[in-house]
């Protein structure tokens, strides 16, 4: 056995400098971390696997499933029904994508109210913002696979939303779909985008962004400019501390996957139909909040409107650093960059909340409402003392 | 070679000069294509003038949704004759339904409502329900596009 590996490393020895490259390694896995990494530095590693466990379940579904309007739907049937341990795949893939767009927002939150987007590593978040987009186009793509009614129409919607863009609108809507209506050119189109583009575009900004964070390491709590120098002494060591917890948490992860892939299973849906709409189609939850916003929208002009609204907010997102160039990162220091934070956030919460309950029956203390589409709520008065309607 | 700049074309400044419009146009010549390759194929969709299956049993007030060329189309039965219009609601492209009680058109996403005559009457579609061409030939209905 010894002789083997020493033959091995002679082999390597012979051919390589295999002392830098020693070195080279041991740099990257002894780095020390700033002493304040803690828990909450561990959510951008856990987007990445969860990237990973998606790329290897979506590898793992590719192999029973088909791309066609006529056997797509049948082929998650197979995958679910016959397929041994597919049912849990197809659920671990489908809940891993939900988790891994929370896992990327909570992500985002913590290195905003961190400050750590500031100089010099605005272009860390620039590749955030761009990575955080890819993954909702994954999502968005990845939705329609299946072929089922909600998916159809949910896709239906969402690219008939495409042809309100300015002057450009029409043929957008038309290249995204393969034609007038949603087909199977669409599927296809959406089949390539969400198993090779994406997955490589992920690939490669994942490494541009994680090569910037190195370079500029872990940013502290300090002012921008006055951060002291790491000494080495008092910094976490990556390996063995962050490594550690960056393991905790992916079996954390594992477990959360297959408890609600058991006790909560997304359906399959009926099979897509183009001739039938059917009632209350409503988004993904990381769509909500566009959804319901765009129903404030009307007139003529509204869907443009909506667009431009719901546009906005991913443009300030992707601008931020370079618009608050402010030198504190302690989040008490910040009212302003913290107030704003605190409201978009719950103001997308909010509108994802209504977005949610629209055009379901509630009880809000006691008394029954209808909810309207916009989200307002109509008091159903199914009770005897309930007041007449004033005409 | 700065007083170089100024005077008639060398043999290097012309050899520069090709290599960069050939590059352009290599650039153009390999993405032109690949981009035309991108664009969605014309299809003839189906027939654009379709019969509608059993509108000799269709009662007064009935509707029907069928599918003209790529198009979904709703059918409906007036007293005085047939009528159609696309179902393809003008809002965000879900497919209307006909509601008989009310005489009108719903659309099952943002609740719009549009008239028999598919105009508009409550919700956010900005335009009404373009109108499909109906010919009665004896007992035979066909509907095709305006
Ligand atoms: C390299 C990576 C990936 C591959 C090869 C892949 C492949 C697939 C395949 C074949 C399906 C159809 C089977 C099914 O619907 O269950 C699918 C569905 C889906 N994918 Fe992916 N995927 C990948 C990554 C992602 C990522 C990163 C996300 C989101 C963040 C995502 C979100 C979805 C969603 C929401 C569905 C629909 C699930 C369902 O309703 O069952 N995928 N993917
Ligand atoms: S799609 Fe018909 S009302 Fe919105």
């Amino acid at each position: 056995m010894m002789g083997l590996v020493n033959t091995v490393k002679q082999f390597f020895d012979d051919r390589y400098d295999t002392k830098l490259a020693g070195e080279l390694i041991s740099k990257q896995a002894f780095k020390r971390l700033p002493p304040h990494t803690g828990w909450l530095h561990v959510l951008g590693s856990l987007s990445l696997l969860l990237f990973i466990s998606q790329t290897i379940t979506g590898i793992m579904l590719l192999i029973y499933y088909r791309p066609t309007p006529e056997a797509a739907h049948k082929s998650i049937q197979y995958i679910t029904a016959e397929v041994q341990f597919g049912w849990l795949y197809r659920q671990i893939h489908a809940w891993g994508a939900s988790m891994m767009i929370f896992a990327v927002i909570l992500h985002m939150i913590r290195t905003f109210f961190m400050g750590a987007y500031k100089k010099p590593r605005e272009l860390t978040w620039v590749t955030g913002v761009i990575l955080f987009i890819l993954t909702i186009t994954f999502g968005f793509t990845g939705y329609l696979l299946p072929w089922n009614q909600i998916a159809f129409w949910a896709t239906t919607v969402g690219t008939e939303s495409a042809s309100k863009v300015p002057v450009i609108g029409d043929w957008l809507q038309y290249f995204l779909r393969g034609g007038d209506a949603v087909t199977g050119e669409t599927l296809s189109r959406f089949f390539v985008v969400h198993v090779i583009l994406l997955p490589w575009a992920l690939t490669g900004v994942i490494a541009v962004h994680l090569f910037l964070m190195r370079l500029s390491n872990l940013a502290t709590l300090e002012r921008v400019g006055e951060e002291a120098p790491l000494k080495p002494e008092h910094g976490i060591p990556f390996f063995p501390v962050h490594v550690a917890k960056e393991g905790v948490v992916v079996m954390m992860m594992l477990a959360v996957l297959v408890t609600l892939s058991v006790v909560s299973p997304w359906e399959i849906g009926e099979p897509a139909n183009a001739l039938q709409t059917p009632p209350h189609i409503k988004p993904e939850w990381y769509f909500l909040p566009s959804y319901q916003l765009l129903k404030y929208f009307e007139g003529p002009y509204g869907a443009l409107m909506g667009i431009i609204g719901c546009s906005v907010p991913f443009v300030l997102l992707l601008l931020w650093p370079f618009l608050d160039r402010g030198k504190e990162r302690h989040p008490r220091k910040r009212p302003i960059a913290v107030g704003l934070g605190l409201f978009g956030l719950l103001g997308a919460m909010f509108l994802g909340y209504l977005g949610h309950i629209s055009e379901t029956e509630q009880t809000f203390f006691g008394q029954r409402y209808h909810i309207t589409l916009k989200g307002w709520p109509v008091p159903l008065d199914d009770t005897a003392d309930a007041e007449p309607p004033a005409h | 070679m700065s007083g170089q700049m100024n005077k008639p074309p060398t043999r290097r400044s012309f050899l520069d000069l090709i290599l960069a419009v050939g590059s352009l146009l290599t650039t153009a010549a390999v993405s032109i294509p690949g981009l035309m390759y991108l664009w969605p194929a014309a299809k003839g969709g189906g027939p654009a003038k379709v019969e509608v299956e059993g509108a000799d049993q269709m009662t007064p007030g009935q509707g029907k949704t069928i599918q003209v060329g790529s198009q979904a189309v709703v059918v409906v039965r007036h007293r005085s004759g047939f009528k159609a219009y696309s179902a393809v609601c003008t809002h965000l492209g879900c497919l209307v339904t006909w509601d008989s009680p009310t005489k009108s058109f719903l659309c099952p996403c943002h609740a719009a409502v549009f008239d028999e005559n598919g105009k508009v009457v409550s919700g956010p579609p900005p335009a009404p329900l373009p109108e499909f061409v109906v010919k009665e030939i004896g007992d035979k209905v066909f509907v095709s596009a305006a």
